[in-house]
């Protein structure tokens, strides 16, 4: 077997073991899309009834919920790791680091995939936004968005998870290094559920997908470290 | 469960003469908040040979496995499995090396079968779903394989981690307390797989407080106090460096 072909093979062991887990265990899904909606809820509180004020906060309000949950869900999935020293012996199997990272960040990316989705369709409904025609930028805004905050997450989680303080540092250590993806996801956004009038669209994609590419080849060169003791 | 031999790799070590020696440490030394665990471990075990590891709690046994299995680093001294030295080439001693620790490391919501399945992924087991069955059956939970880990007992776990240590080809296997948790036929088929592994040659190093069991299994010993062999049987002492006197394959090829 080649060595992509083995490190591709063993992400998608990885991924598929955390799915598997997830679907059985709920860790991350329930508690984090619960998260989300209660985060939405209380922002549209927060911002009072008015419609129009509401639909022009969606775009921030749409991606401060994902990344608040992101990270919720991204620490869970780690956590699956820490029952009875299952990171060490991921350690100890002979596969390079960058494939034990690329899964966990599959795994991540997925559950913040469905994430993202959801709280877009909530986001629509709650706060009364057509989505309709924007969907296909939206979609692709959420696919980029989901990549990078599962990425940064995935990294940050291997920080923290020997941590006792990991639920308050996790965030901590998270949020300023995804200012650069939210500002262009919610900017991404707002282009594209105003019909992108001024062409900025492509330039805010282009700046999340740069973000995603750092991070993950970042994220991929150096998560090993965090395997050592 | 069943009593047939149990399915044990065996690895193509080369001749026994040009082997490097399968575990050689030199001063060997791990500090653990400015205490040492480990103050200066010079040993060395020839392949194919079984080792007991004894010694009273926070003699340094643990740690010492710890380090030739990769997991933490030696603060001073060096340490080599098969010549390979376990920083520099740690990759590549973790393909050599099987490890049981106190913790399993399986995933509660995985079944056993599907635990087993994923190690042999990652282990790049060949054959994997028949290796995998045929690991269940050697540690008697073939009947049990569709159960979620969650639902299994301390010893039931303990079993199924030793048939992980069955999916690979370890030429180096490392066992901390092997017979904690397990019950009588538990504790025999500890007893079997190291009369296998002697058996095709696997070196085997293991830390015990159950000196009598291990005794006929084992053709050596090294007793741990504070962090110091004070006692060794069967066991080489190591009296040079062993960077000094072998570069490790890896930097071979680095400076041809």
């Amino acid at each position: 077997m080649s060595g992509l072909r083995a490190e591709a093979r063993v992400a998608l062991a990885i991924a598929r073991k955390d799915a598997v887990a997830e679907l059985r265990g709920r860790h991350a899904a329930v508690s984090t899309l619960f998260f989300a909606g209660v985060v939405l809820l209380l922002f549209g509180f927060a911002l009072g009834p008015d419609a129009a004020r509401l639909a022009a906060a969606a775009p921030g309000l749409l991606w401060l919920a994902v990344v608040f949950a992101g990270i919720l869900a991204v620490s869970r999935l780690h956590l699956l790791e820490t029952e009875d020293d299952a990171l060490e012996q991921l350690a100890l199997y002979p596969v390079a680091r960058r494939a034990i990272y690329a899964g966990k960040a599959l795994g991540g990316f997925a559950v913040m995939l469905v994430l993202g989705l959801v709280v877009l369709a909530a986001v629509g409904i709650l706060f009364a936004v057509d989505i309709g025609a924007a969907w296909p930028a939206l979609v692709v805004t959420v696919v980029l968005g989901a990549l990078g905050v599962a990425g940064v997450g995935t990294f940050y989680a291997g920080v923290t998870v020997r941590m006792r303080a990991r639920e308050v540092m996790l965030p901590l250590l998270v949020l300023p290094v995804l200012a650069p993806l939210l500002l262009g996801a919610v900017k991404a956004t707002a282009a594209a559920l105003a019909g992108d009038p001024f062409g900025e669209l492509g330039a805010w994609l282009q700046l999340l997908v740069a973000f995603d590419v750092i991070m993950l080849v970042a994220g991929a060169a150096t998560y090993g470290f965090l395997l050592e003791d | 469960m069943p009593q047939t031999t149990i399915y044990v790799s065996p690895r193509s070590l080369g001749a026994p003469d040009s082997r490097p020696p399968a575990v050689e440490t030199f001063e060997l030394a791990r500090l653990f908040a400015g205490s040492a665990a480990l103050a200066g471990v010079s040993l060395r075990i020839d392949g194919g040979r079984a080792v007991a590891l004894l010694g009273p709690n926070g003699a340094g046994k643990t740690t010492l496995l710890r380090v030739l299995a990769t997991i933490i680093r030696s603060s001073y001294g060096t340490a080599r499995v098969d010549g390979l030295d376990v920083v520099r080439d740690a990759d590549l001693v973790r393909g050599r090396v099987a490890y049981l620790s106190h913790a399993t490391g399986l995933y509660d919501d995985l079944t056993a079968r599907e635990n087993l399945d994923f190690a042999a992924t990652l282990l790049g087991t060949g054959d994997r779903r028949a290796r995998v069955e045929r690991a269940l059956a050697d540690v008697g939970l073939a009947d049990r394989a569709g159960d979620r880990v969650r639902a299994f007992s301390a010893g039931m776990r303990r079993r199924l981690a030793l048939g992980r240590i069955l999916l690979g080809s370890a030429s180096l296997v490392l066992l901390d307390e092997p017979y904690a948790a397990l019950d009588v036929e538990g504790m025999e088929l500890v007893d079997r797989l190291l009369a296998a592994w002697r058996e095709v040659g696997v070196t085997v190093l293991v830390a015990s407080h159950a000196t009598e069991r291990l005794t006929e299994h084992l053709d050596g010993s090294v007793v741990l106090d504070r962090g110091l062999v004070v006692e060794t049987s069967g066991v080489g002492v190591a009296s040079a460096a062993p960077t000094l006197a072998s570069p490790s394959p890896r930097s071979a090829e680095a400076t041809r």
